[in-house]
């Protein structure tokens, strides 16, 4: 398979960065030895922090699938799943991360529920229930409703109110969100105690959500540091540092390793070293990753001096939740439930002023150019990741009405590594050399302040 | 005005389906352009708008869209936002978007951010029936009626909404009557004559369209030619078809179509209001519940087969008293709320003896002729 001696991964800038893979695994390890011995584990979509974290506190192991998608088309051993869920009629423009999960899964199925051998990463146990969810896109409950297909275990979607601009700005329309996310909450917790027969420990829900808090105040505050010039961090740093703060932020261990990334950043900002040595462009990346690529990163710094300050918005934990905001909220679903929706909805006031819909992946980038002095965007759109492709165009066509701020776009794939052409992307990134310093000199003739 | 009647009145509507809206909006009347099967007709006729459901168009091209959508994204979706691009729906008063799925979604934002219309709403529509998301839906129509409010001209009153209730389950229940006829072999109806008088109807005024409704129901109850006996009688699940360009092929190699589970056919017709003391309780519970659509999500219920049962029994239902012997999957390609349902959908059928054909297409006219050998080859399997 692998003809290439090239490097494929990244070397990454950030010490930390380099150990945060350890976090991954220890999410398959500890799923694994929770099934050993018996206890409840359960398979979960990346939710923003809404059912995670209640389920942990009720005892349960989570897994989560996408993650694992992303590991194996790192290690570059999504193919098989990848066939094998379109073996079963499963169509191959659907989500890399879905085929490659419905492929475990029935080949789990298969296998009599016994992980198999050759499983990339030591695999995912069977879980107990399903746990999806309404945000961001429709895989994330659809693809796990149709994993129920080959186990007998429930499915648990849970609602996400997507937003528009105008509306979100309606009187009395957060609050509605809000009322209407807590009663969810509300009924999962029920779902829990009942499928597990355990009563909800609100205590620990509690304790989990402060370091939730703590961790993801340190994750924002590195996204902060990273403003400076040189940048003292870049993308695929981010994408292996994102591990804890997207699946364990409730976990101390996590928590410590935040201050460890924090207090590296901020040396490097404090000492003016960039993570790459001769910093001459800095870009942003949206919106996911060629997971199976990203030592072309690497050589796009070397050649060119790209540092890609900011990227993926919507991997990054939000901006703390305003005091105002927690001020007299006791219960920790409502907690968790304004936290959420803040996660999404934080931009609004910026899509509000470049009169513009959505919010999500599109209005953070706009108020990014300008807060990290970004050059160019670099557009991924993903053959099976469209949720996240949709509205790169608009992306495009807005920062540079906008901002004055041009793109180049390099058509890929989380996961299915055939449809991404390296060759192709280091020739399009030459000629955006030119295209970057047309538009600085353009920004600067317009009075823009990068 | 309009000499035309019954099924030639259906297919002149068809062939211009904004044309009445825009004669329409001459004579002083609001339109409402809305995507898919989710925010309520009621609302908007109870407050004065014409309600018009905004098609794409398998035979235009897309060009225009290609600046703002990328090209992995449903085509029908990419179809809407293009033609509106191209100014067909300039003339709307109203323009409300839906959360209904992904593209739905994404397409509702972009076509915000560069079409203005004196109105404009985007509906959530939650992901699942709980019974939250039923109230918080209730709620959504309540924002949408002050929203239209404001534009409308005219006050909201409860009693007009119970009116326009009533006026479209008239409607549903002309719909149901009329694919009951094609319970019947031969069928009475063709596919492309019940899908010209779907797209009809819900591109003009509802009066209109349930005079319509009955003068084909007299035509074709009376009629002695019909579509005739063919090899296959089918069931269509899946994506809608709003061009006769697909239905002619299929039924060209010799399926008749004589059922469907589709957007602009019975799916948006199949099941009432009930006239519920509030009517925005009605309505949620019709909209969000009732309309059984993959996009919303229902807990899951027992044994495997009893959820299965519980999303799809439906179907079953309608294969038998539409005797179909064959399925047909339509799939736009990128349509991921139906894509992923397919292996279950696939076998729920093929497990009581009936065989699926899936196909993947792309929207376009174009782009057809190649599928006929599949029809051909299906037709004469079933046959
Ligand atoms: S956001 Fe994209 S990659 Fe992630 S689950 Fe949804 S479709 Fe898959």
């Amino acid at each position: 398979m692998e003809q290439k001696k090239k490097k494929t991964s990244s070397a990454k800038t950030l010490q930390t960065a380099r150990e945060a893979g350890n976090f991954g695994k220890r999410i398959l390890a500890s799923a694994r030895l929770a099934a050993e011995e018996g206890k409840p584990v359960a398979w979960s979509m990346v939710d923003w922090w809404l059912g995670g974290t209640i389920a942990k506190a009720i005892g349960i192991e989570l897994c989560y699938p996408e993650n694992y998608g992303a590991f194996c088309a790192a290690v570059r051993k999504a193919e098989p799943f990848l066939d094998y869920a379109e073996n079963d009629g499963v169509p191959n423009t659907t989500c890399g991360y879905a085929r490659n999960g419905i492929g475990y899964t029935r080949r789990l199925k298969e296998n009599n529920f016994i992980i198999p051998e050759d499983a990339p990463g030591g695999g995912m146990p069977k879980p107990l229930f399903l746990l999806g969810c309404g945000a961001v896109c429709d895989a994330r409950y659809k693809w796990f409703q149709s994993m129920g297909r080959y186990m007998d275990v429930p499915v648990w979607t849970l609602e996400f109110p997507q937003t528009g601009v105008a509306e979100f700005f309606m009187p009395g329309y957060k609050e509605e969100n809000i009322k209407f996310m807590v009663r969810e909450l509300r009924s999962f917790v029920e779902f829990l105690e009942k499928l597990t027969g355990r009563k909800m420990d609100w205590d620990n829900l509690s304790e989990r959500l402060d370091t939730t808090f703590k961790t993801h105040e340190l994750a924002h505050k590195v996204d902060l540091l990273r403003k400076s010039v040189p940048s003292p961090a870049v993308n695929t740093d981010f994408w292996a540092i994102m591990i804890p703060h997207l699946y364990l932020p409730d976990d101390k261990e996590a928590l410590a390793f935040y201050q460890r990334v924090y207090e590296e950043v901020k040396y490097k900002v404090d000492n003016k070293i960039g993570a790459i040595p001769n910093e001459k462009y800095r870009m942003a990346f949206a919106e996911l990753p060629p997971w199976h690529t990203l030592g072309i990163f690497d050589e796009f710094a070397a050649k060119h001096g790209i540092a890609f300050a900011i990227e993926s918005w919507n991997y990054h934990a939000p901006s703390p939740l305003p005091e105002s905001e927690r001020e007299g909220v006791n219960d920790p679903l409502e907690l968790i439930a304004r936290y959420s929706f803040h996660k999404f909805n934080e931009y609004t006031p910026t899509a509000q002023l470049n009169c513009m819909d959505p919010t999500i992946f599109t209005a953070p980038y706009l108020k990014w150019v300008e807060d990290y002095r970004i050059d160019g965007l670099f557009c991924h759109p993903l053959l099976s990741c469209r949720p996240a492709t949709y509205t790169l165009m608009h992306l495009r066509n807005l920062l540079m009405e906008k901002c004055k701020v041009p793109s180049v776009v390099v058509e890929g794939d989380i996961v299915d590594l055939r449809v991404f052409n390296e060759e192709e992307a280091h020739v399009k990134i030459e000629a955006f050399i030119e295209t970057m310093d047309h538009y600085r000199e353009i920004r600067k003739k317009e009075g823009f302040e990068w | 005005m309009n000499e035309l009647k019954g099924l030639a009145r259906a297919a002149q509507i068809y062939l211009d389906p904004q044309q009445r809206a825009r004669e329409l909006k001459a004579e002083g009347k609001k339109i409402a352009g809305y995507l898919c099967c989710y925010p309520p007709v009621e609302i908007m006729t109870a407050l004065g708008y014409v309600p018009i459901r905004i098609l794409g168009d398998m035979n235009e091209p897309i060009t225009e869209a290609d600046a703002y959508l990328p090209t992995v994204m449903c085509a029908f979706y990419r179809s809407i936002l293009d033609v509106a691009m191209k100014g067909r729906y300039d003339f709307l008063d109203a323009f409300i978007g839906a959360h209904a799925c992904d593209g739905a979604e994404r397409v509702s934002y972009i076509w915000r951010s560069y079409l203005k219309s004196p109105c404009s709403f985007y509906l959530d529509v939650p992901h699942s029936n709980h019974a939250a998301a039923i109230d918080f839906f209730k709620v959504q129509l309540n924002y949408l009626k002050d929203e239209l409010e404001k534009t409308s001209g005219c006050n909201f009153s409860q009693e007009a909404l119970r009116e326009a209730v009533k006026l479209y389950n008239k409607q549903r229940s002309l719909v149901r009557s009329l694919y009951k006829l094609n319970r019947q072999d031969p069928p009475l109806v063709s596919g492309s004559e019940m899908l010209q008088v779907m797209v009809s109807i819900m591109c003009i005024p509802a009066e209109e369209g349930n005079s319509l409704l009955e003068e084909v129901i007299e035509e074709v109850s009376n009629r002695s030619a019909g579509p005739g006996q063919k090899k296959g009688r089918i069931l269509i699940w899946g994506s809608l078809i709003d061009n006769i360009a697909m239905t002619k092929l299929i039924e060209d190699c010799g399926l008749n179509i004589v059922i469907d589970d589709t957007a602009i056919g019975t799916r948006s017709f199949w099941v009432d209001v009930d006239e519920t003391s509030d009517p925005f309780e009605g309505l949620a519970v019709r909209y969000l519940d009732k309309i059984v659509c993959p996009r919303t999500f229902r807990d899951t219920k027992g044994t495997r087969s009893e959820d299965l049962d519980n999303r799809f029994k439906y179907l079953k239902i309608m294969a038998k008293e539409w005797n179909v012997n064959g399925v047909y999957f339509n799939i736009i390609r990128n349509c991921d709320i139906h894509g992923y349902e397919i292996p279950e959908v696939r076998d729920y059928f093929e497990d009581i003896g009936i065989p699926v054909l899936v196909i993947e297409q792309d929207y376009s006219t174009t782009a057809l002729e190649p599928l006929r050998t599949r029809f051909q080859a299906f037709a004469e399997n079933i046959g």
